[in-house]
């Protein structure tokens, strides 16, 4: 069978570094094809090639479409040619309607200037069923789950009928039972006949929904791999060119007895929409113990983080090694050692107005300073050792870190919380977008930190992260603490079992 | 562990001639400090009596009246805010103060603090309306720009208040040296002081925060609130400084005084560099940058163009200074993720603050 898509020996360098080194890339017809690769690998540039973000001309090399050269001079020269794409950061118009997405921008309404809102709801509702989804047309999209709004970007780009559709990391920021209904529409689009790229960092989803897949090390194709061939392991190791070791590192020192955060009682309200704050949410967490909260995306986990962070107002009590402490801001929460790892790299952790030094010591000059002064020897020494311990590569304290990979824009973060050598440590979706050798730096990090009697607290949207990493999981739902057990004593089955019977009881208690 | 960061492996120590150069280019006031050196070049060329004593000596003090204001305003938008009615809170503080030593003959220095005060408090009362009820600042300080003209009025009844207390008069005639006012004597201590809080101290890096990401800002610990008011009182302030100075130099509570200067030192201190949306900027750039516009009106007098052209000018270069600036940026922060909003942001501040 000819590819019907088709890129070969791509080379593409920016500003002196070699990106792309000869890539060949081959999507046969009616396949959803994998993409795999670390940060840093080329998969984006390579997909910014595929879409026309990095004009022909840019790079060398040739892309073919079902037969026929091709050169994109833009994004929409490409969609126009049939390369649908759906980015992995969701971008809707929040305050129109479903229907109005879906055709926003698009070309041939129909009469003239005019656009007649049935006809748009009529042909988004034949998509959404092509889709198997129930959402209305009419609905506005700022009323819809994060999932539900990646379903809408998926939509629009089909309401072009591409020839091949790209899905940047479509489940990045999906919950388990919402990676399932996604996955569940790839494979009716694929009885369709869509041929897709998918392009992912999590390989269990490769395994189940992918036919083929290529995978990129260092510019390269390092493998490509056909459905019969796929195994975690080959992937693993033509991703990272080494085998890894045991996924998850086990504590060396025993969880401390002393409880070192106790939260009692913590009430959060919701944000206004669908998503749960925390109800009644009491537990503790004993030094060098690592607790995780499993649940859903939008069951509260997160809203718990911040009630105790006092990044949102929260009720209840909160102790730290002990002591009441009273925290009305995150200054507070601070000062009575806590410290917390936002899950929105880009949103609440990064500042990009300042350089990869400033940001690690940013809220954490005073040891650095005399008089209110900073002292640039101090800082520049303190900057370097946080860089090393923690393995952050950049070119310089003074580097930009808009042009770190994700990996090492976390590790910066980590570098930054940890500067206060923090009793108790909260983290939301620590893993979430970095390549598979820093997610194994931060599991050891966790660890090492838990060895040391920091008290952690973990949510992370991946079971497997929860019940391989903590001592103990909390399983959330709704708000609440539905199910609580230690390491061992429970699997995937149990978390979603809990889950699940919370749901039922809220639709019992709702009708 | 990735291909993207071969930099890792260079010494740091030793960078090579071309970085040098690179990372000179980039940063911020280079260009705008070459840009004014042509400038200056041309209108000499044009006219060598551009660089007499007496025209040197004019737009100095012409400029240290706006960039005093210029000092606070790029404090402000490195703090992520903006105010429009500086212009109008210089005239208040101006007429009040001339009012008080006047109409209600309070000593000199009584009078002056006076003033300062009501610029002091104008601010505070901007910051805790844009910060606290989250009023935009636009909406707010063009508001209190309007405010500020009425009041104006009604403390003036319209006419200028004259004659001055004598040492009034005499301290804007007296000069400190080669001929220059004692207000540039204050705007260049006050950059000073300025440029070293913002680039030297931790107060001047929570600003940098503040005005980066106030949410991430807020999350390691830094009052963005206190910073952010703080910011307001002391454009404020500053604003009334340059009102008094000015008054001084006219003998006179001119009802005029402040009128339009606004928008010029939004103009300057965008043509240096500092950034509209926060975080990012220099005192150093914001100050040449208003030099430079101030420089341009002068020549294009000097060299006999009808002053008509002057406002032109001053829109043309805003655009053209703007517009480069981003270009350059948009050169040195090729890679990842050039394309999104944030890296726009990313590229103006690295390498310009040397703390790190």
């Amino acid at each position: 069978m000819d590819p019907i898509f088709s890129a070969r020996g791509i080379v593409k360098a920016f500003a002196g570094v070699q990106a792309l080194r000869g890539v060949d890339f081959n999507v046969l017809p009616g396949e959803i094809h994998a993409l795999l690769g670390q940060n840093g690998a080329g998969k984006s540039t390579l997909v910014k090639i595929l879409n026309g973000v990095h004009p022909a001309g840019s790079y060398s090399g040739e892309i073919t479409l079902a037969g026929a050269g091709v050169s994109f001079a833009s994004p929409a020269a490409a969609r126009a040619a049939g390369v649908g794409y759906v980015p992995q950061e969701i971008e809707v118009l929040e305050q129109l309607s479903v229907a109005e997405n879906v055709f926003a921008g698009h070309t041939g309404l129909g009469e003239g200037v005019l656009i007649y809102r049935h006809k748009l709801e009529d042909r988004t509702r034949a998509i959404l069923d092509d889709l198997g989804l129930t959402i209305d047309p009419k609905a506005i999209v700022a009323s819809l789950t994060s999932a539900q709004r990646h379903l809408v970007m998926i939509a629009r780009a089909l309401a072009l009928r591409p020839r091949v559709l790209m899905l940047d990391e479509p489940t990045a920021s999906l919950s388990g039972t919402e990676v399932e209904a996604l996955l569940e529409v790839l494979r009716r689009l694929k009885r369709q006949g869509v041929t897709m790229i998918y392009i992912t960092h999590r390989l269990p989803e490769v395994l189940e929904v992918c036919d083929r897949a290529t995978v990129l090390r260092d510019g390269r194709v390092a493998a490509e791999l056909g459905r019969e061939e796929f195994e975690e392991e080959r992937f693993i190791f033509a991703m990272s060119g080494q085998r890894l070791q045991k996924l998850f590192p086990t504590h060396e020192a025993p969880v401390g007895a002393r409880p070192m955060l106790e939260v009692e009682h913590l009430n959060v309200a919701g944000k206004p929409g669908a998503i749960y704050g925390a109800r009644d949410v009491s537990f503790s967490v004993a030094s060098g113990e690592i607790v995780g909260l499993a649940g859903l995306l939008g069951s509260g986990r997160s809203e718990i983080l911040h009630g105790i962070f006092g990044r949102v107002a929260a009720e209840g009590t909160v102790k730290v090694d002990g002591q009441p402490v009273a925290i009305r801001s995150p200054r507070d929460a601070r000062d009575a050692g806590i410290a917390l790892l936002t899950e929105d790299r880009k949103r609440d952790g990064l500042l990009f107005n300042l350089p990869v030094g400033a940001n690690i010591t940013i809220g954490n000059l005073d040891p650095l300073s005399a008089r209110g002064m900073v002292r640039g020897d101090r800082e520049r020494s303190a900057i370097l050792e946080a860089m090393r311990q923690l393995n952050v590569k950049a070119s310089s304290p003074q580097a930009s870190v808009a042009h770190l990979s994700g990996g090492n824009q976390q590790k910066l973060l980590f570098a930054r919380v940890l500067m206060r050598a923090p009793k108790v440590l909260l983290l939301d979706e620590p893993t979430k977008g970095v390549d598979a050798a820093t997610r194994q730096e931060i599991y050891r990090l966790v660890v090492e930190l838990a060895d040391k009697g920091v008290a952690l607290v973990v949510v992370s949207s991946e079971l497997e992260e929860v019940l391989g990493l903590c001592d103990r999981c909390l399983t959330i739902a709704d708000g609440r603490i539905v199910d609580a057990f230690k390491r061992g004593e429970g699997g995937e089955d149990r978390v979603l079992r809990a889950v699940a019977a919370a749901q039922a009881e809220t639709v019992r208690a709702a009708s | 562990m990735n291909s993207a960061a071969p930099a890792t492996t260079e010494n740091p120590t030793a960078p090579s001639l071309r970085n040098r150069l690179i990372s000179f280019i980039a940063i911020g006031e280079v260009g705008v400090i070459a840009a004014l050196l042509l400038l200056v070049a041309f209108f000499y060329f044009m006219q060598p009596a551009f660089l007499s004593e007496r025209n040197i000596r004019a737009i100095l003090n012409v400029v240290s009246f706006v960039g005093i204001i210029a000092i606070g305003q790029t404090i402000l938008l490195v703090a992520g805010e903006f105010d429009l009615s500086v212009g109008s809170v210089a005239g208040v503080s101006a007429v009040i103060a001339a009012q008080l030593m006047t109409a209600l003959a309070w000593p000199v220095p009584l009078a002056i603090l006076g003033g300062m005060g009501v610029g002091a408090f104008i601010g505070l009362v901007n910051g805790i309306i844009v910060v606290k009820f989250r009023i935009p600042a636009f909406i707010q300080t063009l508001g209190m720009l309007f405010i500020g003209q009425g009041l104006i009025q009604l403390v003036t009844g319209g006419y200028p208040v004259y004659p001055l207390p004598k040492e009034v008069s005499d301290f804007g005639m007296s000069t400190f040296a080669f001929g220059l006012g004692w207000s540039f004597a204050f705007f260049i201590v006050a950059a000073i002081v300025a440029d070293f809080v913002l680039r030297r101290t931790v107060l001047g890096r929570n600003l940098y925060a503040t005005g980066g990401n106030p949410e991430v800002a807020r999350l390691v610990g830094i009052n963005t609130t206190i910073y952010k008011i703080g910011a307001f009182i002391t454009v404020g302030a500053l604003s009334a400084v340059a009102g008094m100075f000015v008054m001084a130099d006219l003998q006179s509570g001119t009802t005029s005084i402040g009128s339009g200067w606004e928008l010029i030192v939004i103009a300057g201190v965008v043509v240096g560099g500092v950034s509209l949306f926060g975080g990012a900027g220099t005192i150093a750039g914001g100050v040449v940058g208003i030099l430079m516009l101030k420089v341009v009106q002068s020549g294009l007098v000097v060299i006999g163009v009808n002053s008509n052209w002057q406002q032109i000018a001053v829109g043309v270069i805003m655009v053209l200074a703007v517009g480069l600036d981003i270009l350059r940026r948009r050169y040195f922060t090729v890679g990842a993720g050039a394309k999104t909003a944030a890296a726009k942001k990313a590229g103006t501040q690295a390498g310009k603050i040397s703390g790190a």
